[in-house]
């Protein structure tokens, strides 16, 4: 219990230490907190369409209502949801599959390493944008695919870094030595290497979040995300038709955007700062 | 230096063949028919599926389709499109040059002010001025493109009225010279602006880092040893080496320049490749999305090798490495 | 014989995240023109902080300097950094630590070369100034096609020659070499080492060799500094001080280098570690490390004092 309590002390100090860290945990504390209490705060379904269409703000609407008259305020909230499962998931998928691709490449080395290293060059020029886009017109635009998609297309770039990880600790003596004694290749890697090289992949994947956010707004703003769901780029796409008579629904839902996508870059390059010991002497 | 371009042009070739070789299969594995889906109709005449047919080889085994397809595309022939009716080579190469003046522009003002403003934040570490333009960059990169988009057009278009909300040139006057060139640039403003910003944090980010990066390098000690001023070693010594990161960024951008921005082109109706690539993929027109990411990956390809040559040229130490 | 340089009362304070670090605490000494001295201390011990202070080439922001530094008689704490730039590399050069990256990777040798000695000589062709150059490399042994080169594409063994000609350019009085020999191997150390006391003698130079490496000193210093923990604990003449060292620090140090002649001793290390430097301490930085520490060596910092073979000491041992 107490060796809890002192590791949560030294979290809590870390994340301190970083101003771009604490800013980013305190604004998605608040997000969380807000999803949270959602039942709590809101008494409209985010689904319910009602009379009051396109209500300015009001104490009963705190954000207005939009075209179909459904509760602004209790979208970007339900909104929030779909937001952060897809970027968690899709960022998941991609740093799960990087780590173990830049892995091997890495550690296994030789004609495995270059062809792997020419796979990650070769995915690093494909612009993943279009590929998105075809792939969920073509395939429909569940949640489902879109996570997949997003995860399956964003790995290269935690590849490499797992890769160029994985080549340094290969020459350290503790990796040397349990080759030296006999230990299988793959325990070696999930043990040694993989444990210790994960930190730039952290930060990456966190940063990963933002842009699978980012990017599964856009869809839905094309028209390309899940119907069934409420989404913040469906809301923009939707209040984009009432821009000059009711800005709130696009203002707002932009902003939500806006605040769950900066807290993750913020954890994000935070992290990378307080996990990375050589730009830690570099900022102080 | 023959072997590094040897090597890069490979890689480039590889990168082709593989977007070549996906698309294929992306759409072979497309629900429905290949044949209803070129033809684009629900009933198409049994004239059109025999012609079709012949042509990509769809009765055949897969890999005589591929060789087909791969060889109807290296005749040139990219094929028609289905919802404009036109050569694709034709629809792109008409439609390339409103995407190259939005982007083209957008990232040459943000390098620019990047660049600018991450020297002067790496050189004024933790000032106020700093701190304002490391926030503002963390906000640009976290606005959804077509958010800061319509915001714009809320602001400037719809409700001040300084801009035009939306296209390339006003369509109730044909203007010519000069007249002409400055409504395009009155209807260019916010989309440039937009994706200006945009792209803003990804340059003023590179270049703080790089610079603060330098700056702790040992050889500026030494030129300050010498006595040599501050102006000569930031002009000379921490500018050229500082660039380099910079550079990188700049050509992968460009590289992507010809498929413009889907989303920017999409809110402010602006006709580019970005634009007709998004109506190819609403309508499923596959030919054409098959031909714009063929051109498009080429021409990524032949921007990465350029980037990498530059680089190269200016950084010994990589020309010196594949000697 | 007059003194070149002369450090009065000197200390230095790092400020770090709200502490300040002493990295060197009221340092006192002078060096005789053509005098070499050596300053040796293990790492942290502050002598590179010294040395980057006389050259005034300490963080801005986060450093500060007290204390007199009297270069040919010139307070040159005083000076403008327009009038310290004038005598830079032309009175006080260095040749620094980490040949590998002393000069610009991306610009050739001879480019950066030209630069450098164009800052302080704006009238001379450029064939004068490669005359010059070539006759500096020629003096370190080193063809004049390095100038053609990268530095990347020199071994580590010519790039330090490389800095050390590019030290030597103007022909400074006084050279301050910041472990230039510490990454070589042993034959080329000797050899430069060897080279630069010839240069010496051609060029009257005096020079301040910073090392932790007392034998480097032993073969090539007249006069030696030993360092502790920002703290001078003795100065004197190379001979006196190798043969009879009296600060306890001192002997303790060369007590952990073997010698090659004379008896067999085991070698020893001294006990503890050294002292964070972010603390006060009221008594002599040493004494927790000390053998024959005693109460009052906890209590007060113990003064400096000359002893009659001309050898400074702060040790209540000699008082």
């Amino acid at each position: 219990m107490n060796n809890i309590k002192n590791k949560f002390k030294k979290a809590l100090k870390t994340i301190n230490s970083n101003s771009q860290l604490k800013w980013g945990c305190i604004l998605l504390c608040f997000i969380i907190i807000m999803i949270i209490i959602t039942p709590f705060i809101t008494k409209y379904s985010p689904y319910e369409i009602s009379c009051d269409m396109l209500l300015p703000p009001n104490p009963d609407n705190i954000l207005g209502t939009d075209g179909l008259g459904k509760d602004v305020f209790s979208m970007i909230l339900y909104g929030a949801r779909t937001s952060i499962t897809i970027g968690l998931i899709s960022a998941l998928i991609s740093g799960v599959i990087g780590t173990f691709i830049g892995g091997i490449a890495g550690f296994v080395g030789g004609k495995v390493d270059a062809v792997i290293s020419e796979i990650i060059n070769i995915f690093l020029m494909i612009p993943t944008f279009f590929l998105i886009l075809m792939i969920v017109a073509i395939f429909g635009s569940s949640m489902f695919n879109v996570m997949l998609v997003l995860g399956l297309t964003s790995w290269p770039s935690n590849a490499r870094l797992m890769r160029v990880e994985a080549l340094s600790l290969k020459e350290r003596t503790f990796v040397k030595s349990s080759i030296a004694i006999g230990e299988s290749n793959w325990k070696i890697l999930f043990n040694y290497i993989i444990p210790n090289g994960i930190y730039p992949i952290i930060s990456n994947t966190t940063l990963s979040i933002s842009g699978a956010i980012l990017t599964e707004a856009s869809l839905s703003f094309l028209g390309l995300g899940d119907p069934n769901i409420v989404s913040w780029g469906q809301m923009i796409f939707d209040g984009k038709s009432y821009m000059a008579t009711a800005p709130w629904i696009t203002t707002f839902s932009g902003l939500a955007i806006l605040i769950l996508v900066v807290s993750f870059y913020l954890i994000g390059d935070g992290l990378n700062v307080v996990l990375n010991p050589k730009l830690k002497n570099v900022n102080k | 230096m023959k072997k590094y371009v040897f090597r890069r042009l490979c890689t480039g070739f590889l990168a082709v063949a593989v977007v070549f070789v996906l698309n294929f299969f992306i759409i072979k594995a497309a629900p429905g028919s290949p044949v209803e889906i070129l033809a684009g109709r629900d009933n198409p005449s049994q004239q059109l599926i025999d012609n079709l047919n012949e042509k990509y080889g769809f009765n055949q085994p897969l890999y005589i389709q591929l060789v087909k397809y791969v060889s109807n595309i290296l005749k040139g022939d990219l094929g028609d499109s289905i919802i404009y009716n036109e050569n694709i080579l034709k629809i792109i190469m008409d439609k390339m040059g409103t995407s190259l003046l939005l982007t083209l522009t957008a990232i040459i003002f943000a390098v620019i002010i990047g660049t600018a403003a991450g020297l002067f934040s790496a050189t004024h570490q933790r000032g106020i001025v700093d701190k304002v333009f490391t926030s503002t960059s963390y906000i640009l990169n976290s606005m959804p493109s077509f958010w800061l988009a319509i915001m714009f057009i809320m602001v400037f278009a719809t409700h001040l009225g300084w801009f035009p909300t939306s296209g390339y040139s006003d369509i109730r006057h044909t203007y010519t010279g000069i007249r002409h060139v400055l409504d395009v640039m009155h209807h260019l403003f916010l989309p440039v602006l937009t994706m200006t910003l945009l792209q803003l944090p990804i340059y003023f980010k590179i270049a703080k880092s790089s610079v603060i990066q330098v700056l702790s390098e040992d050889f500026i000690t030494t030129f300050k040893a010498t006595g040599m001023n501050k102006k000569k070693i930031y002009n000379k010594y921490v500018f050229r080496n500082a660039i380099l990161p910079i550079i990188t960024v700049f050509g992968i951008s460009l590289a992507f320049v010809i498929t413009g921005s889907v989303l920017v082109e999409t809110v402010f109706s602006w006709p580019g490749t970005g634009r007709v690539m998004m109506n190819a993929i609403m309508n499923r027109d596959y030919p054409l999305i098959m031909g714009i990411y063929l051109i498009l990956s080429l021409s990524i390809s032949i921007m990465m090798l350029l980037v990498d040559l530059v680089y190269a040229y200016i950084d010994p130490r990589i020309r010196n490495s594949y000697k | 014989m007059s003194k070149i340089l002369e450090l009065k009362n000197v200390s230095i304070k790092y400020k770090s995240n709200k502490k300040e670090v002493l990295a060197a605490d009221n340092i006192s000494f002078s060096v005789e023109q053509g005098q070499s001295v050596g300053i040796v201390g293990e790492s942290g011990s502050g002598k590179s902080t010294l040395a980057m202070g006389i050259l005034r080439l300490l963080p801005e922001n986060t450093s500060e300097l007290t204390g007199e530094i009297l270069f040919k008689g010139q307070d040159i704490t005083k000076l403008s950094d327009e009038e310290f730039n004038a005598l830079r590399w032309v009175e006080l050069s260095v040749v620094f630590q980490k040949a590998m990256n002393t000069l610009s990777p991306i610009h050739k040798i001879g480019e950066q070369f030209l630069d450098i000695y164009r800052v302080h000589d704006t009238t001379s062709s450029n064939e004068e100034i490669f005359k010059n150059i070539n006759e500096m490399l020629k003096l370190v042994n080193l063809n004049e096609r390095v100038l053609k080169l990268y530095p990347h594409e020199l071994s580590g063994g010519m790039l330090q020659r490389v800095s050390i000609a590019l030290g030597l350019m103007h022909k400074p009085s006084l050279i301050v070499l910041d472990e230039s020999t510490t990454a070589l191997d042993v034959v080329t150390q000797g050899q430069i080492l060897d080279e630069i006391k010839k240069l010496e003698q051609t060029l009257k130079m005096t020079r301040i060799m910073i090392t932790h490496d007392m034998a480097v000193v032993a073969s090539s210093c007249e006069n030696v500094i030993v360092l502790y923990a920002g703290r001078l604990m003795e100065f004197g003449k190379v001979k006196d001080v190798i043969k009879n060292p009296k600060h306890p620090y001192t002997v303790g140090l060369l007590n952990s280098y073997p010698t090659l002649r004379g008896e067999k001793n085991n070698l020893k290390g001294i006990e503890g570690t050294l002292p964070d430097l972010s603390k006060r301490f009221a008594g002599c930085i040493f004494a927790d490390r000390c053998p024959h520490s005693s109460e009052k060596c906890f209590k007060a910092v113990p003064k400096q004092k000359t002893l009659e073979d001309g050898r400074i000491i702060s040790c209540y041992l000699y008082e």
